[in-house]
């Protein structure tokens, strides 16, 4: 410094003012204001200071300074102060080489410049200016407090050469970035109010930074400002008036990052408030974590669907091949598994890679391979592709089935899913919504299947991949074969008295023809092959605990309180069919021989019949003749009928 | 008995033994029930049913087309049941009807639904919408008399190429010919066949046919006004004329079609026991269901068979399913 060391007086006055200096900036109040700063007025000792301050009276302009004065004989001068000027140009004071604070607040200036003999420089005040460009500035190397608010510099440069600078002012700027800070190795407070910066960086290369303001900028996240957490020293920072500053993660996550800070947009930190802050960070971990798993199960899911849906597809066009080109059925029904298998394995390979092992315990009730796919979501269970099914075997536990009131069905064959209904039954008792969705439905016969069911209320069929829709009668068929549900819904429709009276209106008489005209023998055989068919499948199920003796009890009932003239309107899968068919076959060819036997010993002994008819006058005069023959002599005869009667003892 | 009981509809004495054999069938696949059930109450039923011409609901397509006598009961089973869709004014599509129909006989073929439909819209596009009362006289001529029409539709082609069925064919080089005189020529040329050439053919196969064919003169009157005809606008032809939907005797006249006092009578009792529609739920055992969530109700009239033939051997069960007659 250019202050000799017995002036140790003026050294401290110097040191004080700066200080003062370095404060009222923090104020943002013209330095002329402090009263000890006036009191240098007096100071009767070398002149150290001179100020052309104006006021800025109204009507005074004209007596406003616009270039730097030209001053000489002041060569010990040490603080300049030219505020409130019109000064467009640092000149004319190079000869100034003992100058500590120079002070150009509230000017016109639009380059830094002038400054390089300046070398004692402490203080540089150029608030309020049109300061495009930090330059300029590579000889003062002891400056201590740089002030450039209120300018229109848009890049932090040239200054990594300030080691002693204490503080920085770059608030009200056009600053969009943070960086470019190393260097500044004495930097206490930093301030980068009313910018546009969005990104921090080079923060945690000052290793005094102390004061960080960053109030109204455009931060709107942690992770551009992710450099302040490395910094140890910092204590004191602000980021109201940001966006980062409306979040609701905002405040504990700034608090669990930055865990040395005292203080976060002027208020004290408390410990409870700590605290606080790191349980809520702990749970947005969780949450976030849980999320990505949410994520990675639903993408895991729509790809199984994915390959559902296209496993029947393919299975639907090699049906209507086999249905359409009847000589290659064999080579078709041969080559498409292969086909199938290959293409499902070289479709998705990776997918299921990359999974960790907590996910089946993730959602209660899911489980995903390939080819099917089976979950549970609140109150429904929904099944994709055939081999679904069998997760009907399970071991629900009777929370979880009796939460279930929705089942859906999608991409199975209806004829499937006819079969697992009893099991349906006995395992989701409280299933009263069933909706179908490329099943297959395309016989009205289909719905007849429906009828062992405890209970519908809802029934929602997807006219994609069921063609039964289409018809115009299918509701009121599905009304009547099930009137004893009493529905609720069809299709989310509400099911009126009118639909259910033009139900029996179309196909009660069809319901009376089935029951009352039916020969007796039919009804039996007819309602026993239904229900032996469904004893079958409760005695296959695990089992046999006397519970499901009485259900079968109840279920017998039951079937009885359904309207029994419709009870023989009963749907036999084509496969069940054709199987019953040819077992018939076998029996038919009996009968035919049977029938065939006994007609010929029929017409046999019909044939006999006539014959005996034709000759039984000729054989009964025959006889006449001999017995009138035989007693013409009586006493022969006599004696012989003695010789017969002792021969025979 | 069996002539004692039954008043068989048309040439049937070679068909008794189809029924025979049909009954010893249906005697072998339920012989544990119809067992208790008594063996000569189930052959009385059994052709007491054939002569209702109940016996053919829901049995296999085989057995139902296997007389004309069950083609009949089943064209008349299938009217009864379904006059009320007719009735009620709603034009289905041919996949519907083959639907109804297999509601009636499960695995019924599609193709012979087609084939009743062609004639309906006249071999046009086949998802259009038809009339119950147009299909049920194209769909009876088709399924009763379809070993006919399929040799009419062989003869037709012949005739539409130029050749004569009835004329012998002797191999020489002109029968080549034949063959390549065009079948249907220059526009201008008419469509179809001539009639009286037609029909002559039609009443050779008549005589020679071992199948149901309708009535000749019937015939005759339904080609007396054209002079050439396509085939299918014959067999729409067939269909609509009265006489021989007479003679066949399944179905009443299309006047009539919508007609059937009893039945209706029956559907307004049915109607009547709507859950709701009445305050206070009949006697009748057949109003079962009650509205709404009630639970399963006790008494119900049917008890359970197997029950009951393990508790009540000598159970008297009776033909109509509404009367309670267990112990």
């Amino acid at each position: 410094m250019g202050i000799p060391p017995e002036r140790e007086d003026v050294k401290q006055q110097v040191l004080y003012l700066s200080q003062i200096t370095m404060k009222s900036h923090l104020l943002e109040s013209p330095i002329s204001k402090c009263p000890l700063y006036l009191a240098c007025h007096h100071l009767k000792t070398e002149r150290i200071q001179r100020d052309w301050e104006r006021q800025g009276d109204a009507g005074s302009e004209g007596q406003k300074l616009t270039v730097c004065p030209i001053i000489n004989g002041e060569d010990h001068l040490r603080l300049l102060n030219f505020q409130h000027n019109f000064i467009t140009r640092i000149q004319n004071i190079s000869n100034l080489q003992k100058l500590i604070s120079l002070d150009l607040y509230d000017n016109q200036i639009e380059e830094i410049s002038g400054l390089s003999t300046l070398r004692c420089l402490r203080v540089l005040l150029l608030g309020k200016n049109r300061i495009k460009k930090i330059s300029n500035l590579e000889n003062l190397k002891s400056l201590d407090v740089l002030d450039l608010h209120g300018n229109q510099i848009t890049k932090i440069e040239n200054i990594n050469h300030l080691c002693e600078l204490r503080v920085l002012n770059l608030a009200r700027n056009f600053l969009s970035h943070v960086d470019n800070l190393n260097g500044l190795d004495s930097l206490t407070e930093l301030n980068l109010r009313h910018n546009q910066i969005t990104f921090v960086r080079d923060v945690d290369n000052l290793p005094c930074l102390q004061h960080l303001f960053l109030s109204f900028n455009n931060i709107s996240s942690f992770d551009s400002v992710s450099c302040l957490a490395d910094s140890s020293s910092l204590s004191d920072i602000t980021f109201d008036g940001n966006p980062i500053a409306q979040e609701s993660w905002y405040k504990h996550t700034v608090l669990q990052n930055m865990m040395q800070l005292r203080q976060l947009d002027m208020k004290r930190i408390t410990e409870e408030e700590r605290r606080m802050a790191s349980v809520l960070a702990k749970k947005e971990e969780e949450k976030k974590r849980e999320s990505h798993k949410q994520s990675l199960l639903k993408e895991k899911k729509r790809l199984t669907i994915n390959n559902v849906a296209r496993q029947w597809d393919l299975q639907q066009q090699r049906v209507a091949n086999i249905a359409t080109n009847e000589d290659r059925k064999d080579s078709d029904s041969a080559q498409d598994p292969c086909q199938i298998d290959g293409s499902t394995l070289s479709a998705f390979p990776e997918e299921t890679g990359p999974l960790d092992s907590g996910l089946n315990n993730a959602l209660q009730g899911l489980s995903v391979i390939d080819t099917y796919l089976v979950e549970v979501d609140g109150d429904t269970l929904s099944l994709y592709g055939s081999g679904a099914l069998e997760s009907l075997d399970r071991n629900w536990s009777v929370q979880t089935a009796g939460m279930i009131t929705t089942v859906s069905f999608t991409f199975i064959e209806f004829d499937e899913i006819v079969h697992v209904l009893p099991k349906l039954k006995i395992k989701f008792p409280n299933s009263l919504h069933l909706k179908f969705k490329e099943t297959n439905l395309v016989m009205l016969q289909q719905f007849n299947a429906l009828a062992q069911l405890r209970r519908v209320d809802q029934l929602t069929i997807d006219p994609q991949g069921n063609p039964v829709v289409n018809f115009t009668l299918w509701k009121y068929y599905v009304l009547f074969r099930l009137s004893h549900f009493s529905m609720q819904k069809i299709n989310g429709t509400e099911v009126t008295q009118n639909d259910m009276i033009m139900a029996e209106r179309l196909f009660g008489i069809l319901a009376h023809v089935a029951s009352s005209e039916l020969p007796q023998y039919r009804l039996i055989s007819i309602l026993g092959d239904a229900r032996k068919k469904q004893f079958r499948y409760l005695l296959e199920s695990k089992g046999k605990k006397p519970g499901i003796i009485n259900e079968e009890n109840n279920d017998s009932k039951r079937l009885v309180g359904e309207n029994t003239n419709r009870a023989t309107l009963n749907y036999t899968t084509r496969d069940f069919y054709n199987e019953k068919l040819e077992e018939i076959k076998e029996k038919k060819k009996f009968c035919k021989t049977y029938i065939e036997d006994l007609v010929k010993e029929a017409t046999e002994i019909n044939m006999k019949n006539e014959a005996l008819q034709k000759l039984w006058p000729q054989m009964f005069i025959e006889l006449v003749r001999d017995a009138v023959i035989e007693i013409r002599n009586k006493n022969s005869y006599m004696k012989l009928c003695l010789q017969q009667i002792t021969d025979q003892k | 008995m069996i002539s004692a009981h039954c008043n068989l509809h048309l040439p049937a004495q070679r068909h008794v033994l189809t029924y025979m054999e049909d009954a010893v069938c249906q005697l072998l696949e339920n012989r544990e029930d119809i067992s208790q059930y008594g063996i000569a109450r189930f052959f009385t039923e059994y052709f007491n049913s054939v002569c209702q011409g109940t016996h053919i609901l829901f049995r296999e397509f085989s057995f139902v087309q296997a007389t004309p006598h069950n083609r009949v009961s089943f064209l008349r089973a299938f009217w009864r049941c379904f006059r009320t869709v007719g009735k009620n004014g709603d034009l289905l599509t041919m996949k519907e009807y083959h639907c109804l129909l297999q509601l009636l006989c499960p695995d019924f073929p599609l193709e012979l639904t087609q084939k009743a439909a062609r004639i309906v819209l006249m071999d046009d596009a086949m998802d259009c919408l038809m009339s119950f009362s147009d299909f049920l006289f194209a769909f009876q001529i088709q399924f009763y008399y379809s070993e006919f029409l399929d040799s009419v539709a062989a003869i037709y082609e012949d005739l539409l190429s130029g050749k004569n069925p009835n004329t012998v064919i002797v191999p020489t080089s002109s029968s080549g010919q034949h063959r390549q005189r065009p079948a249907l020529g220059e526009a201008g040329m008419l469509e179809g066949v001539e009639a009286s050439l037609f029909y002559q053919c039609l009443e050779n196969l008549c005589d020679r046919h071992k199948y149901s064919c309708p009535p000749p003169a019937l015939v005759k009157e339904a080609l007396s006004n054209v002079q050439r005809l396509t085939f299918y606008g014959f067999l729409m032809a067939l269909s609509k004329h009265h006489g021989i939907n007479q003679a066949l005797g399944a179905l009443p006249d299309k006047g009539d079609l919508m007609h059937d006092p009893a039945m209706d009578e029956e559907l307004e009792r049915l109607l009547a026991q709507v859950p709701g529609l009445v305050n206070s739920i009949t006697a009748s055992p057949e109003a079962s269901c009650l509205p709404s969530r009630t639970p399963p109700r006790v008494g119900s009239p049917w008890r359970p068979l197997h029950h009951s033939r393990k508790v009540d051997g000598e159970s008297d069960g009776s033909t109509e399913e509404t009367d309670e007659s267990e112990t």
